[in-house]
């Protein structure tokens, strides 16, 4: 005598590697989803908040109005700090576009003043206050707190992350419409097995449970290797750039964080529960139709 | 629902004025009215597509009349929701021309599903389960699948899989239908075997009226949609008359 039983639900390898295959793609895509929409919106977080109480004034004219600007914005009250930007330091900025060469000396680079508001200060106020104190001294000077900027840059973020929700949100109900579709051709195939069961008194919700369990591992294996290949193909994807020097803004954030790891191991949870209560839903309510 | 004792007049399974229809212009059953009273073993019989089937599924609760009403163990079944069905249905036993094994479990394992059904461990009926294949003479074919079994060696394991939690009635439908003159007499011994030893109320569906002669027992003939009961005398006397 075997001293295990077989299960109930015979395996059914073609249809059950098809539909693992869809779910395993589903939880594929949901999980590197996930991993690029929080990359994307820790690096613009991390650039905005680098950016935040920065402000930089374009002057025109020579050095001596450079220091005069640097002397008037350092009296303003709120700034917390202000230095003249170095030719070097300019350089050094425009490297990446430049090149390594060097910019040439014949090259006529903006004088700038780097400056910090102090933490409370008004950041709208300061620049007004700021501005007004530099154009009364006879400067010609272009103040710019970034502001507009990180505030574009937070709206596309934001929009970017409401698109991975999006995008996740519909993949998620892919996946269970996927199972429940296989869920109701498995119970239609397994008519015979079900009827047998009915007949041997089992309840709806004993019937409903051998369903369940079948696509709860089903849903958990894979998720499991859905969210392994996610995080391979983000790994891979970080290694080419940084194997590749990218000089690309959102670099220095993408990488596995603990989030990151939340979102991968969450991944197989979530499609076994998801699989398991799409396949009672649609077990119960087609074993309903029957007497 | 509560398991109902049944009082020694409550017939086992009744059925009052019982219709079946498909549409308006479709009645499989008409009008049947019908009772086994316990411990009984009653043949039903009629042309093919009298409904013997149909009737057969009324009862095992397959299926839920569109007229009259169908009793259990003196348990009304008209209004029982679904959940109230299986406790009904553990109490029968139900045996298919087409044996309706589950084909990826071995003969052990097909006799003991309703046990499994019922959450019973496996170690409280393993010894039953090789006393009962044993029985009908299966034994040595504990571990196969229906698939290398034969007819005959089929239809046993069906038998035992009906039998196995000791139902209060057991339902054949054809169930010498597809095997030889032989298997059949010898599946009929069990059924009687069964209604004798454990007072088992039986009904077989059949067209074989050889077998009816045979065993001398009640017939109920199944024609135009209603039921009349021959007496087992009266069957005898009805050498030449066709099911």
């Amino acid at each position: 005598m075997s001293a295990s039983l077989s299960p109930l639900l015979p395996k059914e390898d073609a249809r059950e590697a098809a539909l693992f295959f869809v779910v395993c793609a589903l939880c594929f895509l949901a999980a590197l989803s996930g991993l690029v929409s929080r990359s994307a919106y820790a690096a613009a977080d991390a650039w905005t908040n680098d950016v935040t109480g920065q402000i930089t004034i374009r002057v025109r004219g020579d050095d001596a109005a450079l220091e005069r600007a640097v002397e008037i914005t350092q009296r303003t009250p709120g700034i917390a700090t202000a230095r003249p930007i170095t030719r070097g330091e300019a350089e050094e900025l425009l490297r990446p576009w430049l090149g390594a060469g060097g910019v040439p000396a014949s090259l006529p680079l903006p004088r700038l003043v780097a400056a910090e508001a102090a933490p409370d200060a008004d950041a709208r106020d300061l620049v007004q206050r700021l501005t007004g104190g530099l154009t009364s001294a006879g400067l010609e000077t272009v103040v710019d707190d970034h502001l507009v900027w990180s505030a574009d840059v937070r709206k596309s973020i934001d929009l970017a992350g409401l698109v991975a929700l999006f995008a996740v949100g519909l993949l998620g109900a892919t996946g269970l419409a996927v199972i429940a579709f296989a869920t109701h051709a498995t119970l239609l195939a397994r008519r015979d097995i079900v009827e047998i069961l009915h007949l041997s008194g089992a309840q709806d919700s004993y019937i409903a449970g051998l369903f369940e369990r079948r696509f709860l591992m089903l849903g958990v294996q894979a998720g499991a290797l859905g969210a392994l290949l996610a995080f391979g193909a983000a790994a891979f994807v970080l290694y080419l750039l940084r194997q590749s020097d990218a000089q690309i803004w959102l670099l220095p954030q993408l990488s596995l964080s603990l989030a990151d790891g939340l979102i991968l191991g969450l991944a197989p949870l979530v499609a076994g529960i998801a699989s398991m209560i799409a396949a009672r839903v649609t077990v119960v309510r087609s074993l309903s139709d029957m007497v | 629902m509560r398991e109902q004792a049944l009082a020694a007049d409550d017939p086992v399974l009744r059925l009052d004025r019982v219709g079946l229809s498909y549409g308006p212009e479709n009645d499989v059953l008409a009008d049947v009215s019908l009772s086994l009273t316990p411990g009984s073993l009653t043949f039903l019989t009629g042309p093919s597509g009298a409904g013997k089937s149909t009737l057969l599924k009324l009862a095992y609760l397959g299926l839920r009349p569109t007229a009259g009403r169908v009793s259990l163990f003196g348990v009304d079944t008209t209004h029982l929701r679904r959940r109230d069905l299986a406790p009904l249905r553990r109490r029968i036993g139900v045996v298919f021309q087409e044996f309706r094994l589950l084909e990826h479990l071995s003969a052990y394992e097909n006799v003991a599903l309703p046990l499994r059904v019922l959450g019973a461990q496996e170690r409280t009926y393993r010894e039953d389960v090789i006393e009962l294949l044993t029985w009908v003479g299966l034994g040595d074919r504990l571990e196969a699948r229906p698939a290398t079994l034969s007819g005959g060696e089929k239809q046993r394991v069906a038998i035992a899989r009906a039998v196995v939690v000791k139902p209060d009635l057991i339902l054949a439908d054809e169930p010498t239908g597809n095997v030889d003159e032989e298997m059949g007499d010898r599946l009929f011994r069990l059924f009687r075997e069964l209604n004798k030893r454990l007072s088992t109320t039986i009904l077989i569906a059949t067209h074989d009226l050889a077998l009816v002669r045979k065993a001398k027992a009640d017939v109920l003939r199944l024609a135009d949609g209603m039921v009349m009961r021959v007496p087992a005398s009266a069957m005898a006397a009805r050498k030449d008359e066709p099911a």
